[in-house]
């Protein structure tokens, strides 16, 4: 692991629904008391955690913004809203604008990190016709730019370093602070995203326990089945860009398709709108149009097609049986 | 004496922003407002959406109880297309949801109220010394204790649900995720685990035996037998009292629980109903209005979650909050688990809250007999799924009408309400649980909950205002999805 530099760090939740201090709060080995410990990091403030009073948060913030105190990392959760028309009003803390807060202390920090899609991208808080006004901090959506523009760079020269995810897994925040206490983060250990690609660089898909029914294609048709999600119930886990189901949650005893349901691409900068419909599988023919990032479509129509024709008689039955059905020859060789 | 204002702005440990002001005139609360300082306009987000769509925005209003989301809108979805559940989705609905709860209990207990036990300016009562050694936040014996060992239910949790939060397992119709024989043994081996912990850290003794007590007096019994005196439940019930916690922050006494763990036969382990702790009147879900008298969005009268439409106003004059003031037959009513304990008539709420009142005292005991009740019925629920039963019913299209959903989740009654014209959502409203608790002012000007629950607190020290906070704090405030929604104009 390497020396430690003794770090502080302050998270502030912007425009979020709490889930990514939730979900942080869940991380296992280390847990989070345990890593602050190995990593050398000081908690400068955190809404949920510590004993601070109101009044005692305010100058905390106010000595990170005026330099008196130099501030490391910044952990910003949530989306910042900047509406109504500019102004930042529908989200105040201590009286003044979150926007206000975001951006003086994002300006005084060696490190930002956005905890998750809604304050890297916007995610879930700017969907749709997005009333809120609402953006990532260095991104719109799949647009460069967000709320502190293009050229943003914290004091260490990095940009705003994005952990999407609905929420982030909390191996990906811990180990993150991991490389920026040792040192070990290279800008060129980003994606085109500014998402560390050690856990963005493979996709939900790898490792899914459905993987055999994918590779014949042979699909469930409704909830609760154990067949391949993907043809017909909606799952974008082959254009997912995270590795859930080879790293696993709570415990290590899940994910979301292995809870049954489909993966909506969520570390993805254009989650939600990008992935409807959420819960079936947009098709032109019989051909999914979200066919996996890296397949060339005419392989894939070609090799699917043979799929279905060799599919074992075992996994034509399974993939639309809610338990284990055993079929004739299964266990010969 | 002079009053003097303070204001709390902004409160820490609570989940959610939340801001509170107090008139003070001699050393005592004597008017309150308490605000919702973020608008985060959910509901609009939902309207020209699939109905479906509301299972993946429906949990991501609060990442604390997303799963109690989940549940009020598959619930609602399941109205909506007439679709019944399996037995076995019952089962692993209440598992999942009572998981949440606990976790939650655990989380508010430790993390953010037992805190306030360990201020400076209670040294000198008796035990405090102890309060510091267990509850001093980062570094108390018992806090460190919980933040590492609460996440072991996560692991039924990742089993049924697959993550958290934001888990899409609830479904119209039942679950996504059936289980194998081995999952229920691996989940009854979890269960119990959580159990000792519980019994362990909390109790320090047996969960039946805690659910024996039925009164104030053989809660008092309880506390002198075996080490019950202790476990961080019998410290509280122990030094509680004696800190004056039992004559802080009593509210009003109107109480709803919408009901909540529901079991195929049309029973449940919590009914529903509203009470005045005198009867219990069954719920009509025609009686809850939103009142936006104080609230800044554009004037109307009090109206139906299917009727509001609201357009938002930040100059609106005497407004103060971005959360409705949701009434029931026009009352003010707190929710919350002593709320559905009372409705429930649970003997003992019904005594605490006859002896003491619904003050900082009762609802934290009573948060963590919540706590009991669930984690001793979810053994019957993993028992009782059947791995050879189905645990889904598909549903059929449907493009026009309305439904609610409705169901008791961590800090208490949750309802979503939805109207759906030609495929698409028209009008979607969310009333939450801390809605309800930290409304501001309604009709005539009457304070909210939390609001009057605050009014005539005595305040040794202005600087803190400890005893505004240990208040507000036992009501468990999650403002995340409190602030309302309703339309931009």
């Amino acid at each position: 692991m390497g020396q430690n530099k003794n770090m502080n760090m302050l998270w502030i939740q912007s425009g979020s629904c709490g889930g990514e201090t939730i979900s942080f709060l869940n991380a296992e080995q280390p847990d989070i008391m345990t890593a602050f410990h190995l990593l050398n990091i000081e908690l400068l403030w955190h809404p949920t955690l510590g004993s601070i009073g109101g009044h005692e948060v305010i100058p905390v913030l106010k000595a990170c913004t005026d330099g008196s105190r130099p501030l490391d990392i910044l952990v910003v959760e949530g989306a910042v809203y900047q509406g109504p028309r500019g102004t930042g009003q529908y989200a105040c803390f201590g009286g003044r604008p979150l926007m206000d807060w975001v951006r003086d202390l994002a300006n005084a920090a060696g490190y930002v990190l956005a905890a998750g899609t809604c304050a890297s991208f916007g995610g879930i808080a700017a969907a749709g016709r997005n009333p809120m006004d609402a953006t990532g901090l260095q991104f719109y959506r799949s647009r460069p730019g967000g709320f502190l523009g293009e050229n943003f760079r914290s004091s260490s020269g990095f940009p705003v370093i994005n952990l999407p995810g609905c929420p982030a897994h909390p191996d990906w925040m811990v180990e993150t602070l991991l490389d920026l206490s040792s040192g070990k983060l290279n800008l060129s250990d980003l994606d085109r995203f500014q998402r560390p690609r050690v856990f963005y660089g493979k996709l939900a898909h790898h490792a899914c326990p459905r993987n055999e029914y994918y590779e014949f294609k042979a699909s469930a048709e409704m909830y609760s089945q154990q067949g391949c999600l993907f043809e017909n119930l909606g799952c974008k886990a082959t254009q997912c860009e995270s590795d859930c189901n080879e790293r696993l949650w709570l415990g290590r005893t899940g994910s979301c398709t292995r809870g049954g349901f489909p993966c909506i691409s969520c570390t993805s900068p254009k989650f939600p709108d990008g992935f409807v419909p959420f819960f079936e599988t947009r098709k032109i023919g019989d051909i999914p149009t979200t066919l996996p990032l890296d397949v060339p479509k005419a392989w894939y129509v070609g090799i699917s097609g043979l799929a279905k024709l060799a599919c074992p008689e075992r996994l034509k039955v399974n993939a639309v049986s809610f338990k284990s059905v055993e079929t004739e020859g299964e266990t010969k060789s | 004496m002079k009053e003097r204002t303070f204001a709390i702005s902004p409160m820490p440990r609570v989940e959610g922003d939340l801001e509170a002001r107090v008139h003070v005139r001699q050393n005592r609360v004597t008017e309150a407002w308490i605000a919702g300082v973020m608008f985060r306009g959910f509901e609009k987000l939902l309207i020209g959406r699939d109905p479906m769509d509301a299972l993946v925005f429906a949990p991501r209003i609060c990442g604390i109880c997303s799963i109690g989301q989940s549940t009020a809108a598959s619930d609602m979805l399941g109205r909506f297309y007439g679709v019944g559940m399996p037995e076995n989705a019952y089962w692993v609905r209440n598992t999942v949801l009572g998981a949440e709860i606990i976790m939650n209990h655990q989380t508010h207990f430790y993390l953010l109220f037992a805190v306030d036990l360990t201020h400076p300016s209670l040294k000198g009562r008796p035990g405090y010394e102890e309060m510091c050694r267990r509850f001093h936040s980062l570094e108390g014996e018992a806090y460190l204790d919980v933040l590492k060992n609460r996440k072991t239910i996560l692991e039924i949790m990742g089993l049924l649900a697959g993550k958290w939060p934001n888990s899409l397992a609830f479904q119209p119709g039942g679950v996504t995720r059936p289980i194998t024989r081995s999952d229920r043994l691996r989940m009854l081996g979890v269960w119990r685990s959580v159990r000792e912990f519980i019994e362990k850290r909390v109790l320090g003794g047996s969960l039946e035996r805690w659910l024996e007590v039925s009164s104030l007096s053989d809660m008092d019994r309880w506390l002198g037998e075996a080490s019950h005196a202790d476990g961080d439940l019998g410290l509280f019930i122990r030094y509680g009292r004696e800190w004056g916690l039992d004559t802080l922050g009593k509210g009003q006494s109107r109480f709803l629980s919408y009901g909540a763990f529901p079991r195929p036969d049309g029973s449940s382990l919590y009914k529903s109903g509203f009470s005045d702790t005198q009867s219990v009147a069954s719920l009509e879900p025609g009686s809850i209005t939103e009142d936006v008298s104080h609230s800044w969005f554009l004037e109307s009268h009090s109206l139906h979650p299917y009727e509001a439409k609201t357009a938002s106003d930040v100059h609106k004059e005497g407004a103060y909050s971005w959360a409705k003031a949701p009434r029931y037959q026009g009352y003010v009513t707190e929710v919350g688990p002593i709320a559905r304990l009372i409705v429930q008539q649970d003997p003992l709420a019904l005594d605490l809250v006859k002896e003491l009142g619904n003050t900082v005292y009762t609802r934290i005991v009573l948060r963590f007999h919540d706590l009991m009740i669930i984690l001793s019925a979810m053994e019957t629920w993993i028992r009782s799924m059947d791995p050879e039963a189905p645990f889904y019913n598909k549903h059929k299209p449907r493009s026009e009408g309305e439904a609610f959903g409705f169901s008791e989740v961590s800090r208490g009654a949750l309802g979503h309400w939805m109207q759906v014209k030609n495929g698409i959502i028209v009008n979607y409203q969310v009333i939450s649980p801390s809605t309800w608790n930290f409304s501001p002012r309604g009709f005539k000007g009457k304070p909210g909950p939390v609001e009057q629950a605050l009014t005539g607190t005595p305040v040794t020290d202005e600087q803190d205002l400890i005893e505004v906070k240990q208040i507000i704090r036992s009501f468990d405030p999650c403002l995340f999805c409190a602030v309302h929604s309703g339309g931009i104009s």
